[in-house]
């Protein structure tokens, strides 16, 4: 029989137990709430001393004082957009390739592959879009394409190699997998009984994939999307190791083939030569935009898609 | 038996997954316009065997089949595509499984789609006509365009069965339509045989002694993965010619 | 449509999705091939026990960035790991649909969305103006961070699926809450909480941006935490941009071991998790 002390004791166990928990938790809410207090009190200089123009002002020229941030903030959204738009397609047929057609045997190694490429730390992609991919890139496609079309502006000459578009493609490259993963994921999820409904009229496989599967997995891509949108917004090292770090685009010089700055790659590069307030605070001021386009973004995509989930229940 | 009634020739027909024996040697023949009913304890190979008419056994991982089926005289694994066969052999599931993603009117009509059957206007017209047939159309006319998930469990199973119907199958499948069932819905469901036997021709299975006795004009016992008796639904329930038939029978009844 | 029309769009489709697949495969294997063909020249003892040499000059290693990747993992694991089974323990097994725990898995999903540099300023503003000069501590601290959403997701997704029988089976025994958490479900839960923390240890490695402004670099060996540390993904940046060849091929080097450390670590967890059974179709 357990007597009343023990219970005492295991019940004096368990409430440190828990406010053991319960402080880690509040530990990790509080340092989110200090983040954000952080960012806000250290652009602080640059709020109170750019004030809005430092949203709508396209020159960054710290020795003149002058804190334009409109080109890196179109360039972050220009990259990741378009990076986003290469990345779904090419998920999409890794996931149907993977859930329909591949062997049973060759599923292991695929999704190894998938792992391995979501894996692989940027600062390497970085260091292979310079050295390898640029130099090929500028002379076998964007060349190329300058000569035939350089006259719509966004095609223009010249080919700079380092530029906005070769960025956006390494930033695919590594968006892909994280899409596609979850993608698989989702889509292995439709139920059985569904498909064979399907497949029992006489359908091929695509057809099932296109009337059931797909329909089914809708919100799951969306979400798979979400997560590679706030990847590629928040990417550092491998956009400024190739994007060119010149505020050139897209006023100065809108083709894609013209080298750009980003939110990330100007931070990366310029804070550790920051020296006075306002410098730090702008591009303290940057970080924080970021921050608030990634969370925003993030939450406009759960409103969405709780708001389909809701729809599909109450049906 | 005259060649010309015989809409379904089964000869030995053997079915196996992996290396485990689900039919051992199965050989009927199945009359046009009839409702056969298949009955058996559970594991005997029914759903295998029908899963084989329509082609759908050859999806299960590691499965292998041998013996020959017959749809009016045509092979069915070497002289047809196994999309042909799906589209002249319907199925419902024991689960109903409508496809949520899409309204009443165009669950109907999926199979027909896929086959770019008809334009829009007919396709709203054989919704409807298939719909009365199942006998669902005054439940759904105001609806037509709610999921196909949004209707109760029995109207589900009456939706796929409109689906099936509207390929004017020569044969339609049934695994155990009913068991999920409530009684109401049951009921329902059992008198569309008569409907669907006019149009088609009916294979079902069902784990209801009483049912198959209710609804059908052949039955066919299956045991262990052998066919032990297929006769006159009646004269199987009054005399039947095998000791195991008649223990099954009599086990299910009252 | 005619069934062959049909049959022909499944197969267009067949094949373009695996050519679509083997396309996406290329960069993988193409970095891969970069990365040791670069890279395996540069490998010598020099490489692995030296410190750099400067710029301009040949010779010289990277054996100061490899221990100060060590340090600044550990350090981080030693923070991000212990608050990340704690959070995911109290929001398995203590969280309700409460507002309080609404807060708390918000914080966790937040911080999942944050762009890795953020979390180098926070640490910057936090520890690095504090200090008055750049430390290895405030790298550790922002990578630290970094690791918690992703143990904490793994370890409140272990310890979920752990069966409630087992939770019961606890009770009926009279072991109290704490110890049924920490020892049983924690117990049963362990593996995905290890590889959960093995994966997070694998993300931070290859993570850069938050060390540019905390631990910056140095040509020396580590002099304390609270200083500036060479670390490997901060030498592959800085020599990569620093045009000269002998520092661009050192990087290749150091990519190498860098990616052979993150592959070793998630080969070795897709091994151990792979599904062991095959369910039909």
């Amino acid at each position: 029989m357990r007597s009343k002390k023990s219970s005492a004791n295991y019940n004096r166990q368990d409430t440190i137990f828990k406010g053991i928990l319960i402080s880690a938790s509040l530990l990790v809410v509080g340092l989110f709430v200090a983040l954000f207090l952080m960012l806000i009190r250290e652009s602080m200089p640059s709020i109170l001393g750019n004030g809005f123009a430092f949203l709508t002002g396209t020159t960054w020229d710290p020795g003149k004082g002058v804190y334009g941030a409109l080109p890196a903030i179109l360039t972050t959204i220009a990259t990741s957009l378009l990076a986003v738009a290469l990345a779904i397609p090419v998920a999409l047929g890794i996931a149907i390739f993977f859930t329909e057609y591949a062997p049973e045997r060759s599923k292991f190694p695929l999704t190894l592959f998938v792992d391995l490429l979501a894996a692989i730390p940027s600062v390497i992609f970085g260091i292979w879009g310079l050295w390898v991919i640029a130099p090929l890139i500028k002379t076998y496609v964007q060349q190329p394409i300058v000569a035939s079309i350089g006259f719509i502006p966004i095609f223009g000459g010249p080919a700079y190699g380092i530029s906005l578009s070769l960025a956006s493609l390494i930033l695919a490259i590594m968006v892909v997998p994280i899409i596609a993963s979850l993608t698989i994921e989702i889509l292995s999820r439709t139920p059985v009984s569904l498909k064979e409904g399907m497949i029992s009229l006489g359908a091929t496989k695509w057809e099932t994939v296109k009337h059931v599967s797909l329909p089914f997995a809708r919100l799951g891509i969306l979400a798979a999307v979400m997560l590679g949108l706030g990847r590629a917004l928040g990417e550092t090292m491998a956009i400024t190791m190739v994007i060119g770090n010149s505020y050139m685009w897209p006023f100065a010089n809108p083709s894609i083939f013209a080298p750009a700055t980003s939110i990330t790659s100007k931070i990366a590069s310029e804070f550790y030569e920051a020296t006075s307030a306002i410098y730090v605070g702008s591009l303290i001021e940057l970080s924080l935009i970021l921050l608030v386009i990634t969370l925003a973004t993030n939450a406009l995509f759960r409103y969405v898609i709780n708001k389909t989930n809701r729809g599909a229940k109450r049906q | 038996m005259a060649n010309g009634s015989v809409k379904l020739d089964i000869q030995r027909l053997e079915a196996w997954f992996g290396d485990k024996q689900a039919l051992k040697g199965i050989s009927l023949r199945i009359k046009p316009k009839t409702v056969t009913a298949i009955i058996g304890p559970s594991g005997c190979g029914k759903s295998t065997f029908i899963r084989c008419i329509n082609r759908m056994h050859e999806l299960t991982p590691g499965n292998k089949v041998a013996g020959t089926i017959l749809l009016d005289g045509v092979d069915i694994y070497n002289d047809m595509d196994s999309m042909d066969v799906r589209r002249k052999v319907g199925m419902v599931f024991q689960k109903p499984n409508p496809f949520p993603n899409m309204s009443i009117a165009d669950n109907v009509v999926a199979g027909l789609k896929l086959i770019n059957a008809a334009g829009k206007k007919e396709l709203e017209e054989m919704a409807e006509e298939n719909l009365k047939a199942v006998g669902l159309w005054g439940e759904v006319e105001n609806d037509l365009k709610k999921s196909g998930a949004s209707l109760s469990g029995g109207q589900q199973q009456r939706l796929c069965i409109a689906r099936a119907l509207a390929m004017r199958p020569e044969i339609i499948l049934m695994d155990e339509p009913t068991s999920a069932l409530d009684p109401a819905s049951t009921a329902k469901i059992e008198e569309l045989m008569k409907t669907l036997k006019a149009e088609t021709t009916v294979i079902i299975i069902t784990h209801n002694v009483q049912q198959a006795a209710r609804i059908s004009d052949m039955t066919a016992f299956f045991y262990l993965g052998e066919l032990i008796e297929y006769d006159d639904t009646r004269r199987i329930f009054e005399s039947p010619k095998s000791p195991l038939t008649e223990r099954y029978i009599m086990g299910r009844f009252g | 449509m005619r069934l062959v029309s049909r049959k022909n769009a499944n197969l267009l489709i067949t094949l373009l999705s695996l050519a679509i697949t083997i396309i996406a495969i290329v960069p993988l294997l193409w970095i891969i091939g970069c990365v040791i063909a670069n890279g395996a020249s540069a490998i010598n003892l020099e490489f692995l026990t030296d410190t750099p040499a400067p710029y301009g000059e040949s010779g010289g290693g990277i054996a100061n960035a490899i221990l100060g990747t060590l340090i600044i993992n550990a350090m981080a694991s030693l923070f991000g790991i212990p608050v990340g089974v704690l959070t995911g323990m109290y929001l398995s097994e203590y969280a309700n649909s409460g507002k309080f725990s609404s807060v708390i898995r918000a914080s966790v999903e937040s911080f999942s969305g944050v762009p890795s540099i953020i979390f180098g300023i926070f640490a910057f503003t936090l520890i690095v103006t504090a200090a008055q000069h750049y430390t290895a501590l405030a790298a550790a601290f922002a990578l630290g961070l970094m690791m918690v959403p992703i143990v904490a997701k793994a370890t409140e997704e272990s310890m979920r699926v752990v069966s409630d029988d087992i939770r019961e089976a606890a009770i009926a025994l009279g072991i109290p809450k704490w110890a049924r958490t920490v020892k049983i479900v924690l117990g049963v839960a362990r593996g995905g909480v290890i590889t959960g923390s093995l994966l997070a240890f694998a993300r931070i490695s290859g993570e850069t941006a938050p060390l540019l402004f905390t631990s910056l670099f140095s040509f020396y060996w580590p002099t304390g935490i609270d200083q500036p540390m060479a670390t490997l993904q901060v030498l592959i940046y800085n020599f990569a941009l620093s045009g000269y060849p002998d520092r661009v091929l050192q990087a290749w080097g150091a990519s190498l071991l860098l990616v052979i450390l993150v592959i070793v670590i998630n080969v070795a967890v897709k091994v151990v998790t792979r599904p062991k059974y095959k369910e039909g179709f």
